[in-house]
């Protein structure tokens, strides 16, 4: 992994946690587990899923494996829509950011339901929306910033 | 030759007196030569003048401005280095009037306190619940269910541990289920949160008891997570639904949960761990408070419980702990049995704990 690279994925990091806590409920990591799929050897997306995954469970408020589910069910998305879309297209990152809209409605309610919390469900919806809104942005504006990163073969 | 020089000379001589003596009688010459050529220089000499001094303007201004312009640079910084300073320094006023409010939380005998910064509200796509991030953990001696105050009265209690950080539950969430009794009336009651922006409900409380509004809710200590006594709610509206054998009770936090900045955390120190060891044996049947009916005494005993499930490891799982005769009301406790409704009640007021300052 290039030293680039690996300054570019600490700030995301860095930066999506601090996104995170500025708009709670809204995944801003999931952009860069697509776009390091997309654009990394496999080994970065597994690392950094890993250290991401950690990261939601830790402060999150459920039990364990909600973050498992939802980067789970993201990378089998991904893999599914590349076969039928252009895995650049802004319009399949989209169609991701509806499913992941709705599969953060779901996956929150079951699995609050399966602990026996209760939780506001207009909340619940309001940040579905917003991480379908916010998702194919910040991929594309972070899929922007990765093309030009110094000793990057696909710059420009 | 040398004569004619010397009748030139002579002449020249002649005339030059004569002019000279007509112009001292008659001031002509000065006159034309004032007109004329004092009047060029003039002309000459005051542009030449102008341009002088305005050069010289120009180049005192210039070497003027730059000074103040350097001047005004430093000034400039000092004000902004002023500015900040008075920022940090209304910033550290502001948090030594937080602070000092936090450390005149007087907690029960037995308990001791610590403070703790708060780092963030909900954080990231799995926090469901209402939640508080806090800057201490289990290696400050938090653990589960550590009750979280603030000046004006309870926050919530610690949810999750991480070694040098928390997750606090607050009594806004729907999750979060605190036994409480009303100040003045001594009504017993299930505090529920309702989510953000949402007031609280006080749930069980049966018809016909009185409850006002306005009345400040604290906690009973049935649920052996806080101490008895804190403030926790304040009632705003009291009215009943339908065919509901229980009034609906709502109150409102005595705490604005976006402008927390720091909390404190209650412990229990050792005595009084040791009390409440000892104290943790199933109560008699006839202590349980018979003001509520049998589900809601049962409900306010499983409640803590609830929440923990995720970590049954550290929760209390059974009703039995609950030392349930120490707050029993309005009907006798198994200390009480005999004592007046008056007497009873002005014995409990002293011992409700005072958390804001006076």
């Amino acid at each position: 992994m290039r030293p680039s690279s690996i300054v570019f994925w600490a700030l995301f990091t860095l930066a999506g946690g601090w996104m995170q806590s500025v708009i709670p409920g809204v995944d801003f990591l999931a952009p860069g587990f697509i776009l390091a799929m997309q654009e990394e050897k496999w080994t970065v997306p597994v690392w950094l899923g890993i250290i991401w995954l950690f990261i939601q469970e830790g402060t999150g408020s459920l039990a364990f494996g909600t973050g498992l589910l939802w980067y789970g069910m993201l990378a089998g998305l991904y893999f599914f829509g590349h076969w039928l879309f252009e895995a650049r297209n802004f319009l399949f990152m989209f169609i991701l950011g509806l499913c992941l809209g709705t599969m953060h409605f779901l996956l929150i309610n079951v699995m609050a339901v399966l602990q026996d919390w209760s939780i506001p469900l207009q909340r619940l919806l309001l940040e579905s929306i917003l991480q379908i809104l916010i998702f194919p942005v910040e991929w594309g504006l972070i899929y922007l910033i990765h093309q030009h990163l110094p000793a990057n073969n696909h710059a420009a | 030759m040398p004569q004619r020089i010397a009748i030139g000379l002579l002449i020249g001589l002649f005339l030059y007196l004569g002019l000279f003596t007509w112009n001292i009688r008659t001031g002509y010459v000065d006159t034309l030569a004032s007109h004329t050529g004092l009047e060029f220089a003039r002309w000459i000499l005051a542009p030449g003048k102008w341009v002088h001094a305005q050069t010289t303007s120009f180049l005192n201004r210039y070497l003027y401005f730059v000074g103040i312009r350097q001047e005004n640079d430093q000034l400039r910084q000092q004000l902004d280095a002023a500015k900040l300073e008075l920022v940090n320094l209304r910033e550290d006023a502001t948090e030594v009037q937080r602070l000092r409010r936090l450390l005149a939380i007087t907690p029960p005998g037995e308990w001791t306190r610590q403070g703790a910064r708060v780092l963030s509200q909900r954080l990231g796509p799995n926090a469901a619940l209402e939640t508080l991030l806090i800057d201490k953990g289990s290696a400050s001696a938090v653990v589960v269910n550590t009750p979280v105050v603030v000046p004006e009265g309870v926050v919530g209690r610690v949810l999750r541990l991480a070694p040098d950080a928390a997750t606090v539950l607050l009594i806004t969430d729907p999750n979060s289920h605190i036994p409480v009794v009303s100040q003045t009336n001594r009504i017993q009651g299930i505090l529920k949160g309702q989510g953000p922006n949402h007031d609280l409900l006080m749930e069980y409380v049966p018809q016909g008891v009185s409850v006002e509004a306005g009345e400040i809710l604290v906690t009973s200590g049935l649920a052996d997570i806080f101490p008895k006594g804190l403030p926790v709610a304040r009632v705003t509206a009291v009215g009943r639904s339908g065919s509901s054998l229980f009034q609906v009770i709502q109150a409102v936090p005595l705490f604005e949960p976006r402008q927390l900045e720091e909390v404190a955390l209650l412990f229990r120190s050792p005595d009084g761990a040791r009390a409440a060891a000892s104290e943790a044996a199933p109560p008699p049947a006839a202590a349980l408070p018979q003001s509520l009916p049998a589900p809601t005494a049962a409900k306010a005993a499983v409640t803590p419980s609830r929440p923990v499930a995720v970590q049954p490891s550290v929760a209390p799982a059974a009703p039995a702990p609950t030392p349930a005769p120490t707050v029993a009301s309005p009907a006798p406790a198994s200390d009480g049995a005999t004592a007046p409704p008056a007497l009873e009640k002005r014995h409990r007021k002293s011992k409700t704990i005072r958390i804001m300052p006076q």
